[in-house]
This record gives structure tokens, C-alpha cells and sequence, in this order.
């Protein structure tokens, strides 16, 4: 009952009129960095963090921690209704996000990702809440070997993400690795294909090639198609007073795979480095495995929205345990709030919560507050963000571009990082025409990194030897969890279509009978 | 005279460097020196907000402006990018200037090896160092070794792993030369960020880490983590009783540099002014709150001790980098 009474207190710290003003500032900023593509949360937070020089620290925290889930929040509602990740944990909403959109659906889309975001927020600070110590350890088992395994797990999903065309889908995943290579090599320090750029020497970064093939391969592809040249609400049609909330289907198709989410966000949002984006796709594809209907993903199906929301949610309430309990960071954006413990004189570890109690629980107090007020800001800034889709594409389009190229360039100042947004968004272009992946180039370009670095480090460590995989308590953990999925995922599809084959019926019986 | 360095000023943008350079030379010899500062100081950071880098000079500025030091506006701009390449690069292009300042950090040597930068870090002013951001070498809290020479002994035994962040970094360079000195040998091991060498430490996956004290000082104090050795001058307290690489002979002399430099071929009185303001922050309890909080080893340096400085830790940079095959 602890955890109960330092909550209490927690809240008690939280709740002064300061603290709130700060908190609702920081929810508001979040969602808007979370909006502008390519300015993500870490972004958001380092330009933020000068401000809070003198200000009080719980106050400080709870603000900046609150831009950093904002930003889940945010960062959705262009991957809906512009094709367009906000930030790079939301390409995954993209998949099903965008068609429903497409489809005439944005409202219930909208409502639907602000519940999975709410549902995912307020899961993962339960389970802080509760977990936060035993929690702790799943960081500390975690070196090379483990990081190699989680990546190659991560790789499974290309299979699901490549879709009909597996030839063309394994060209797109190889695109990505190579990529990937780009930059200094973490072992030697010799540049790979830097062509003495001192910009290339951190390597491609993701952010603007994702918002290049998703966002502005998009904008192309609708001109390509003649959009521009017909008037208003072309790209989605959108009935404010029969479209705007959820069926009953959504929710009922959606119920579990709010929680599947969830769990699966947190826990791989525990791990440090895995964070917000590995987790996303992950939660899709898995969704994509348990579902009745697997075909319809991509097509505009609600689980595929609502389990990646689910899940970069979490993920971002998950990455904050390794940051309280072990003072290690799991992600950019919890880096720079680790700066900013720093900066206000504390000292992260393992006894950071006993020797700042009220800061601790102060913070994760606020979390549960920060959650309901995004979901109610969302809900009623909803019906603003749709007029967007009224827009006629011939202005709407130049805008986006405006605020692509901008957002980009903002984020690391770097004319490079422009110039492959845009020919990432030619690349994206015809990809879309040919039936390539872009989302498995991209996540190619994710994984290829992080596996290639964690399996030299881990041959390092083991002077060649491949058996460190065997020996080593955290890389059997992830063997045999990887074992059981592959065996069972099929088996249930395999049962779960049968059935769905029996339902569809009566679904269809409802759904004619409902509308 | 306020005509003459704004005239400076602008010329410099306009035209190319060689003109700026005689120009800034004239202007400096016929400046008198309670001319500077006239004009508005241009402080770029090189790196983006809430590194460490970024702390020190907003620390600075901090302090220059509550004890009113300037006199002017200090305009503070993180130029981020490319390692330290394009901030630089930007205090580069105003050769001649004396309103261009900027914070250094290792980057500044190690970038221009790895890219083709226009610039080197010799093409600077330098101002003074301020503080240097020392090492220690740590061990898991549940190592078999709880000092140096038992690390050393066994290391001769077998050559242990130790893990660093990045190869192009003071992370590889000091431990490679510590290891020369002692006489042992190690398989390094090169990490992207702090964290995944914490967890891979902490896992038992590597056998020792370098780290800076300011992130790892949270775990040594809950006995996670044990350090062995320090590359600073004096050990931080809060790392323990833990000697330096000094005291035990082995010092290896490079460690990364945290100074102020100015744009190059900047006027004299620039540079005179800014050593006397120097010697008036680094006596404000602000600034020892700064070195004690980041736990930082002081190291004032001034002018051309500064630039030694500078010089010792390139070699010390290029000759284990050339052995390793990373620059050529």
C-alpha cells in the first residue's frame, strides 16, 4: 500500500494552480510539436529547457514531461488526415490512419486514436505506478546480445509490413539497410560514404526520410492523380453530423487491442533505446496477426490505428522507468529531460526516487492528469483539425510542403537533411507507383542500424563466439518469447480467421441493420 | 570608432576573408581599448540545447549578465549540426570579428579529423579553458576488481572488454593510452549513447566502461557501479577515494576541452577584454556551483597555454586515431 501513499503524496505536490498552469502549457505545446512533422518531442523539449532555468523543478518536470506524451498525442493527426507522420513514432498510424481518412472516417479515426493514446498514457503509468521497481531490472538484463535479438524481432514485422508483392517489399527493407550505413562506423571511426559531409557523419537520420516518402510521396502521388484540379473536400469526404464519433463496432473490434497495445508499448518502451517507434510497429504488425480480418489492414481498419496509438503511448510512459529508477535514458526525449535533472541539480540513479520522493511521485502524479487533459483537449480540438481536409488540395498542398520542409530543417539546422526529404519524397513517389514498401524501407532503416551495431559489439564481447546468445539469461528470455510467437501467432490466425469466417456474417447482419 | 567596426562588420560580410583579415587588423591597432564592447556579442553554441556544451555557455552568459559584465546584449544562437561542424563553421566565416564567441568541447579537434571542415581548431583565437571533462574507468558494483592494479593484473591475464561511447572520441583515446602506460591490453567495445553502455555494464555483458562523472555518479553512490581510476587532475569526491591516473604515473594528458574561443584573427583589445572578464566569472560562486553540479575538473588556462592545451590533446587524438585506422 506504499505505492498507494507515496501516489497520494505525489498528487498532493502536483495538484497546486502553478503546477497545473505549467502541465496544461506543457500538454498544449506537445501537441503542437507532435503536429508540425518532423519537430518531435525531443526537439520540443531542448528549446524548452532554457525556459525552465529557475523555475521550480516539479513544476519544470511536470511541463516538459507533459510536452513529451503531448506529443503522441499530436503527432497522429497528420498521419490521418495528411498521410504525413507528425514524428517518427507515429509513422505506424499512417497504415490504417490515412485510409480511414480516405474513406470518409476522420472523425471516428480522430476520437478513436485520442482514446488509444489515452488508454496507452494512462496503462503506462499504472504500471509505473506498480511496476516501477521490478520494472527496473527488465532494463538492467539488457546488453548487445539482447539489443541484436529485439532487433531481429523487430525485423519479423517486415514480413508482415511487406505486403503482396514480396519481391518488390525485400528491395524496399534492403533500400533501408543500406541507408543505414551511412555514417561514421561505430567500431573503426572510419567514415562510411560521408563524402567528407560533416553533416553525413551521424548518418541518415529517419525523421526526414520518413516524412519525404510517406508525407510528400503522398502529396505527389494526389497530384499525379489530378486532385488539385477538383475543388473541396476531395481527398476525404467528411459528414460532420453522421461521421464525427465512433460505431459501436469500433469500439467493440478495438476493446482488446487497446490493452494488447498497451502492454506491448510498455514493455518494449521499458527497454532502453527500443522506445516509442520499435514498439509502434511492432503493436501493428502484431494486431495485424491476431486479427480476424488481416486483409483489411492498410485498407483503413480501425485495430490497425488504434494498436500502434496504444503503443507509442506506453512506450513513452515505459521509457520513463530506466530514467527514474537507473537514471539511464531510453530515448532522445528522455536524454534531454535527464539533461534537465542534471541542470536542476539532481543526481538520476538508482536512488533517485528515495531521495526525491515528492519529485518522483510528483511527476507521476502529474502523468495521470496530463493524460485527461490531452484526451479533452484532443476531443475538442477534433473538429478543428477535420476543416483541414476541407481545404482544396491546390492550397492545402503547398502548405504542407511549407511546414514539412520547415519542420525538417529546424530540427538539426541541416540543408542535407532538406534536400533527402525531397528526394525521399520523389523516391516515395514512385514507390507508391510501383507497389515498393516505403514503410519497410523505413523500418529497415531503423533496424539495420541497431542490428549491425549490437551484433559487432556483441562479437566483440564474445571474441566471435555466437553461443553468448545461450548464456546469457535476457537473450533466452527474448529466444524462447520469439519461439512461442512465431508458433502460436499462426495457429491463432488460423482459428481466429475460421471464426471470423462464422461472425462476418451476422457482423455485416448489424452493421446494415445500425446504419 | 563605433562608425569604424560596424564599417568592419559589414565589410566582412560582404566581401571575402583576406579583406576582412587586414581590415580587422587596422581597426584592432587603431582601437582604443574601452571601445570594446560596442556592439551586441553573437554567442554561437555549436550543439544543440540541453548538452553539455550548451549548459556551459548559457551558465556563462548567466553569469556575464547578472554580475554585468558586458555591458551589451549577448545574443545566444544554437548553431547545431554536424558534430560541432556548422556552428563552427558560422564563427569561421567571421574571421576578423571580435563579437563572435563560442564554447568548445572535444568535437572541436575530433570533427575536423573525421570531415572536411574548412576549419581546425588552431584557426581560432583562443580564449581560455575553463574546465576539463575527465574520465573515470568503472567496473560493476559486484566486480571481482575493486582496484586499478587488480584490474591491471588481471587485464595482463586476460584483456578484459571495455566499453566507450563512439571510436572518433576521448572515450577511445584516453583508456587506449592509459593501457599503453600501464602496460596492459583491452578489447574496446564502442557504444551511440551513454545509456546502452550503463545497461551493457550493468548487465555483465562488458567487463569496465569509461564514463564522465556527472552520469554516472547516481549509480557509484548505490554501489551499481565501482570506479577504479580518474583521468582528471582531482578525483571528484563523490566518486570516492579514488586515485588519478597522475598519481599513479600513468597520465595520459588529453582530456576534453571546455574553453572560449573567438572568431579568428579577432582585434586584440577583444582578446584582452575577454581574459580580464574571465578572470572575474571564474571567481563567482555561480561559476564553482556549475563545476561542483557537473561535477567538472577546474583547469584555467589562458591565451597561448590554452592553445598548447589544444595542440597536446590533437596529437595525443591523431597518433591513436592513425594507429587505429579510423583517420588516414
Amino acid at each position: 500500500m506504499d505505492v498507494f501513499a507515496d501516489l497520494w503524496m505525489g498528487l498532493s505536490v502536483a495538484i497546486s494552480p502553478i503546477n497545473l498552469v505549467y502541465l496544461l502549457i506543457g500538454a498544449m505545446v506537445g501537441m503542437i510539436v507532435g503536429v508540425i512533422p518532423g519537430f518531435g518531442p525531443s526537439a520540443g523539449l531542448a528549446i524548452l529547457l532554457p525556459v525552465t532555468f529557475g523555475m521550480d523543478p516539479i513544476g519544470a518536470v511536470m511541463m516538459l514531461a507533459a510536452i513529451y506524451y503531448g506529443a503522441m498525442y499530436g503527432g497522429t493527426i497528420t498521419s490521418i488526415l495528411l498521410n504525413t507522420p507528425g514524428e517518427s513514432a507515429t509513422v505506424a498510424s499512417t497504415f490504417d490512419g490515412y485510409p480511414l481518412a480516405q474513406k470518409g472516417r476522420a472523425g471516428p479515426a480522430l476520437v478513436m486514436q485520442a482514446v488509444a493514446s489515452f488508454t496507452g498514457g494512462t496503462v503506462g503509468v499504472i504500471l509505473i505506478t506498480v511496476l516501477a521497481p521490478a520494472f527496473s531490472h527488465v532494463a538492467r538484463n539488457f546488453g548487445p546480445p539482447e539489443y541484436f535479438l529485439l532487433a531481429l524481432l523487430g525485423m519479423l514485422t517486415l514480413i508482415v509490413m511487406i505486403g503482396e508483392n514480396w519481391k518488390l517489399g525485400v528491395l524496399s527493407a534492403l533500400i533501408g539497410f543500406a541507408l543505414g550505413t551511412v555514417g561514421v562506423d561505430l567500431e573503426t571511426g572510419q567514415s562510411r560514404y560521408t563524402f567528407g559531409s560533416a553533416e553525413l557523419i551521424g548518418g541518415i537520420h529517419f525523421i526526414p526520410i520518413a516524412i519525404g516518402l510517406f508525407g510528400l510521396g503522398e502529396l505527389y502521388f494526389a497530384f499525379y492523380q489530378g486532385l488539385h484540379r477538383i475543388g473541396s473536400g476531395s481527398i476525404a469526404q467528411y459528414d460532420r453530423k453522421k461521421g464525427f464519433w465512433p460505431d459501436m463496432a469500433d469500439w467493440v473490434d478495438t476493446k482488446f487491442t487497446l490493452v494488447r497495445g498497451s502492454i506491448l508499448g510498455f514493455v518494449v518502451g521499458v527497454i532502453p533505446g527500443a522506445g516509442a517507434t520499435i514498439a509502434s510497429l511492432m503493436a501493428y504488425s502484431f494486431e495485424r496477426s491476431f486479427s480476424k480480418r488481416p486483409k483489411n489492414f492498410g485498407k483503413g481498419e480501425m485495430a490497425g490505428l488504434v494498436a500502434p496509438e496504444a503503443a507509442n503511448n506506453a512506450a513513452s510512459s515505459g521509457a520513463m522507468i530506466p530514467l527514474l529508477t537507473l537514471g539511464i535514458p531510453g530515448s532522445a526525449s528522455t536524454a534531454v529531460l535527464l539533461a534537465a535533472f542534471l541542470l536542476w541539480g539532481m543526481r538520476p540513479g538508482p536512488l533517485f526516487m528515495t531521495q526525491n520522493p515528492e519529485f518522483a511521485w510528483g511527476l507521476i502524479a502529474s502523468m495521470y492528469l496530463g493524460n485527461m487533459a490531452l484526451l479533452a483537449l484532443n476531443i475538442f480540438a477534433i473538429p478543428l483539425f477535420v476543416q483541414i481536409i476541407r481545404v482544396p488540395y491546390r492550397i492545402l498542398a503547398p502548405i504542407v510542403l511549407v511546414i514539412c520542409t520547415l519542420g525538417t530543417f529546424s530540427v538539426s539546422s541541416s540543408m542535407i537533411e532538406v534536400y533527402l526529404m525531397f528526394t525521399a519524397g520523389i523516391v516515395g513517389f514512385f514507390m507508391r507507383l510501383y507497389g515498393f514498401s516505403p514503410a519497410a524501407l523505413v523500418l529497415g532503416l531503423v533496424l539495420g542500424p541497431l542490428a549491425e551495431e549490437a551484433l559487432r559489439q556483441t562479437l566483440t564481447i564474445s571474441r566471435g563466439s555466437f553461443w553468448i546468445f545461450l548464456e546469457r539469461n535476457g537473450s533466452i528470455g527474448i529466444i524462447v518469447t520469439t519461439a512461442v510467437l512465431l508458433l502460436v501467432l499462426p495457429l491463432m490466425q488460423r482459428i481466429g480467421r475460421r471464426a471470423g469466417a462464422l461472425k462476418q456474417a451476422t457482423v455485416s447482419e448489424v452493421e446494415d441493420a445500425g446504419v | 570608432m563605433k562608425v569604424i567596426s560596424t564599417l568592419v562588420g559589414t565589410g566582412l560580410r560582404g566581401t571575402g576573408l583576406a579583406a576582412g583579415c587586414v581590415l580587422g587588423l587596422i581597426a584592432g591597432s587603431q582601437a582604443l581599448a574601452q571601445d570594446y564592447p560596442s556592439k551586441d556579442l553573437d554567442w554561437t553554441i555549436a550543439f544543440g540545447p540541453g548538452g553539455g556544451n550548451d549548459i556551459m555557455a548559457r551558465t556563462l552568459i548567466d553569469i556575464i549578465q547578472k554580475y554585468d559584465l558586458y555591458g551589451q546584449d549577448i545574443r545566444a544562437e544554437n548553431r547545431a549540426g554536424g558534430s560541432g561542424a556548422v556552428g563552427w563553421g558560422y564563427v569561421y566565416s567571421k574571421a576578423g570579428s571580435g563579437y563572435d564567441i563560442t564554447t568548445t568541447s572535444g568535437s572541436l579537434i575530433t570533427t575536423p579529423l573525421q570531415a572536411d571542415t574548412p576549419w581546425k581548431a588552431s584557426d581560432f583565437v583562443p580564449l581560455a579553458l575553463l574546465a576539463t571533462d575527465d574520465l573515470a574507468i568503472m567496473v560493476s558494483g559486484n566486480s571481482e576488481w575493486d582496484t586499478i592494479e587488480e584490474f591491471i593484473e588481471s587485464a595482463k591475464e586476460k584483456p578484459p572488454t571495455l566499453a566507450g561511447t563512439g571510436t572518433v572520441n576521448v572515450d577511445f583515446i584516453v583508456p587506449t593510452l592509459f593501457a599503453e602506460k600501464a602496460g596492459f591490453e583491452f578489447e574496446y567495445v564502442s557504444f551511440n549513447s551513454m545509456a546502452d553502455m550503463q545497461t551493457a555494464l550493468l548487465s555483465g555483458a562488458v567487463d569496465a566502461m569509461v564514463g564522465n562523472p556527472g552520469e554516472i555518479v547516481g549509480l557509484v553512490e548505490s554501489g551499481d557501479m565501482k570506479a577504479l581510476i580518474y583521468s582528471g587532475e582531482t578525483t571528484p569526491p563523490a566518486l570516492g577515494d579514488v586515485p588519478t591516473m597522475d598519481e599513479k604515473g600513468w597520465g595520459v594528458g588529453v582530456s576534453m576541452p571546455r574553453g572560449l574561443i573567438l572568431a579568428p584573427d579577432a582585434p586584440q583589445e577583444a582578446v584582452d577584454f575577454w581574459r580580464a572578464t574571465v578572470e572575474k566569472i571564474v571567481e563567482t560562486p555561480e561559476w564553482d556551483k556549475y563545476i561542483e553540479t557537473n561535477l567538472l575538473t577546474e583547469n584555467i588556462k589562458y591565451g597561448d597555454d590554452f592553445a598548447t592545451f589544444l595542440k597536446n590533446a590533437q596529437d595525443g587524438f591523431e597518433k591513436v586515431l592513425r594507429a587505429q585506422g579510423a583517420i588516414k
